[in-house]
């Protein structure tokens, strides 16, 4: 198989299935012999699941001789291990779920099985979502494959080695302050936090009730409708799941962006950001306007409360975790122990001050969207963190642009938009109305229509 | 509301029951402390009293008139 079928599209790959230039067993076995070549170093699966692979593969292969056409049919995928798959462990990333093989499966597994994907095995996740595996962790952490001496950001760490190294077509990630997005800008790919209640959390582990979101990551814009289609839509399993009506994310990638109103709060998100991350960002602002956009410069008045974000976030895991944290402890790792213990720490009234907060962001952003259709804004300060910066025990969070789109629950897009004088990846996101997924899809489309910064492979 | 301190931060961890190695601390001092700093700039009886989880019907209420 060609290199270039690992990092083809998923529409060029069902392509390339139906007019028989090659067949799902067959990418399924090139790719798992990169995977066996290659993630001993990168660390982005935790399972591998060959013989379940093969078994789709085959299944897929069949299907196709049929006729069938569903687009993520052969499609090989991934699952961040916080997704319950039946039959095979889901270890969240922790040793207190190490050896844990659950019955239940999550909605979002069984939605791309149905769809005929191929699960290529279950990825590496930072402990429960939330703490990066230290050294002697009984899991180690996935690495950058841009450079391996950084962290590929988390907490859907493996997801985002994973497609940037070229291992799988598709992978889930899950966001609560960023985790789907902070990889994506890290390892140089693309992904969509959708709106809140948008995708089906259940069967997914929790970290925070009313921040988590599912959803997609891939290569491409286009990858992520792909993607989002079959997940997209109610499930009575998730009480926060949405009734709103799903759009057809793929035909609104053909639509025009000219005219589409583009807003960039110049507050808050520029804070700390290193001069070349600005500049990347200000170069793909002007290809948006060269696209037909209208780009201007907004403010949102609240936006610098979201630093209250972390109240909610950690009160929430802490209540999640109470009692094995409790009991034992020894099971969490490293920092991520006393991270979410600091939850217990959160008076009653600050956790509801920090809600009411919350809701004044959202207004706010509210009030701007009236006048603009989506927020552009870098999605990180800084390019991937170096592990020895990340295994500074005394480093408390870093701060990242990503927060305040899970306080809102709009859907943002992140994609890379060039790479930093070091030569790692850098990441613009795109927020829209909520449920309008189809409108940041279809900008981050025609972006990357025009320019080849999502096209760029790591020297793995 | 004043700074986190210290002291403060050691009350908690005893009202809570927790016990938390020394060497942490300062980490979960500056998680706490700066998330918390926002709460003090805002005086929250101006803060509309909304449902305390974001939510979402079809018409998007929470980020103005969807568009088509």
């Amino acid at each position: 198989m060609s290199e270039a079928l690992h990092y083809t599209t998923i529409r060029e790959l069902g392509a390339a299935y139906r007019k028989r230039e090659v067949s799902p067993v067959e990418v399924t076995r090139a790719l798992l012999a990169r995977i066996e070549k290659l993630d001993p170093a990168l660390h982005a699966f935790v399972t591998l699941t060959p013989e379940r692979a093969l078994a789709d593969a085959k299944a897929a292969e069949d299907a196709l001789r049929k006729g069938d056409a569903r687009p993520l049919l052969g499609i090989p995928i991934g699952h961040k291990d916080i997704y319950l798959t039946r039959g095979i462990r889901s270890t969240g990333g922790s040793a207190l779920f190490a050896d844990w093989i659950p019955e239940d499966e999550s909605t979002v597994v069984r939605q791309w099985a149905e769809a005929g994907s191929i699960m290529m095995g279950k990825l590496i996740t930072h402990e429960f979502a939330f703490g990066l595996q230290f050294p002697g962790h009984r899991f180690p952490a996935a690495r950058n494959p841009w450079n391996q001496d950084h962290i590929p950001g988390g907490s859907s760490s493996g997801s985002g080695a994973a497609l940037s190294a070229g291992f799988l077509h598709g992978a889930t990630g899950s966001d609560t302050g960023g985790s789907i997005r902070g990889p994506a800008a890290f390892c140089g790919i693309t992904g969509l936090k959708p709106t809140y209640g948008r995708c089906s959390r259940a069967g997914v582990m929790t970290l925070s009730w009313t921040l988590d979101h599912t959803g997609p990551m891939a290569r491409t814009a286009e990858d992520c409708a792909y993607l989002l289609q079959p997940i997209a839509g109610h499930d009575t399993a998730d009480p926060a799941s949405s009734t709103a009506a799903v759009d057809d994310y793929v035909k609104a990638l053909g639509g025009s962006v000219r005219g589409l109103r583009i807003g960039v709060p110049r507050n808050y998100f520029f804070e700390d950001a290193d001069a070349d991350l600005v500049r990347a960002f200000e170069g793909a602002l002007g290809v948006l306007r060269s696209l037909g956009a209208e780009v201007r410069d907004i403010t949102i008045p609240s936006i610098d409360l979201s630093r209250s974000f972390f109240l909610i976030l950690a009160a929430e895991a802490f209540a999640y975790h109470e009692h094995d944290l409790r009991t034992k402890p020894e099971l969490y790792g490293e920092v991520l122990r006393e991270r979410i213990m600091t939850g217990a720490l959160v008076t009653a009234s600050e956790y509801v001050q920090a809600q009411r907060i919350r809701m004044q962001v959202c207004a706010d952003v509210a009030e701007v969207m009236k006048s603009v259709d989506v927020l552009a804004t870098p999605t990180t300060p800084k390019p991937a963190t170096p592990f020895k910066v990340a295994y500074d025990p005394e480093l408390a969070f870093p701060r990242t642009n990503m927060p305040p789109f899970n306080l809102t629950g709009q859907p943002t897009l992140a994609l890379p938009c060039g790479f930093s004088t070091s030569g790692l990846p850098v990441s613009m996101q795109l927020s829209g109305r909520a449920f309008e997924e189809a409108t940041v899809l279809r900008l981050g489309h025609a972006y990357q229509k025009a320019t080849d910064w999502h096209t760029r492979r790591p020297p793995v | 509301m004043p700074e986190l301190t210290m002291e403060e931060l050691r009350a908690r961890i005893a009202a809570a029951g927790l016990k938390i190695p020394e060497h942490r601390l300062a980490m979960m001092k500056k998680l706490l402390g700066d998330a918390l700093a926002p709460l003090s700039r805002v005086d929250s009886r101006t803060v509309r009293p909304l449902e305390p989880a974001v939510t979402f019907d079809a018409k998007g209420p929470h980020l103005g008139v969807r568009h088509e």
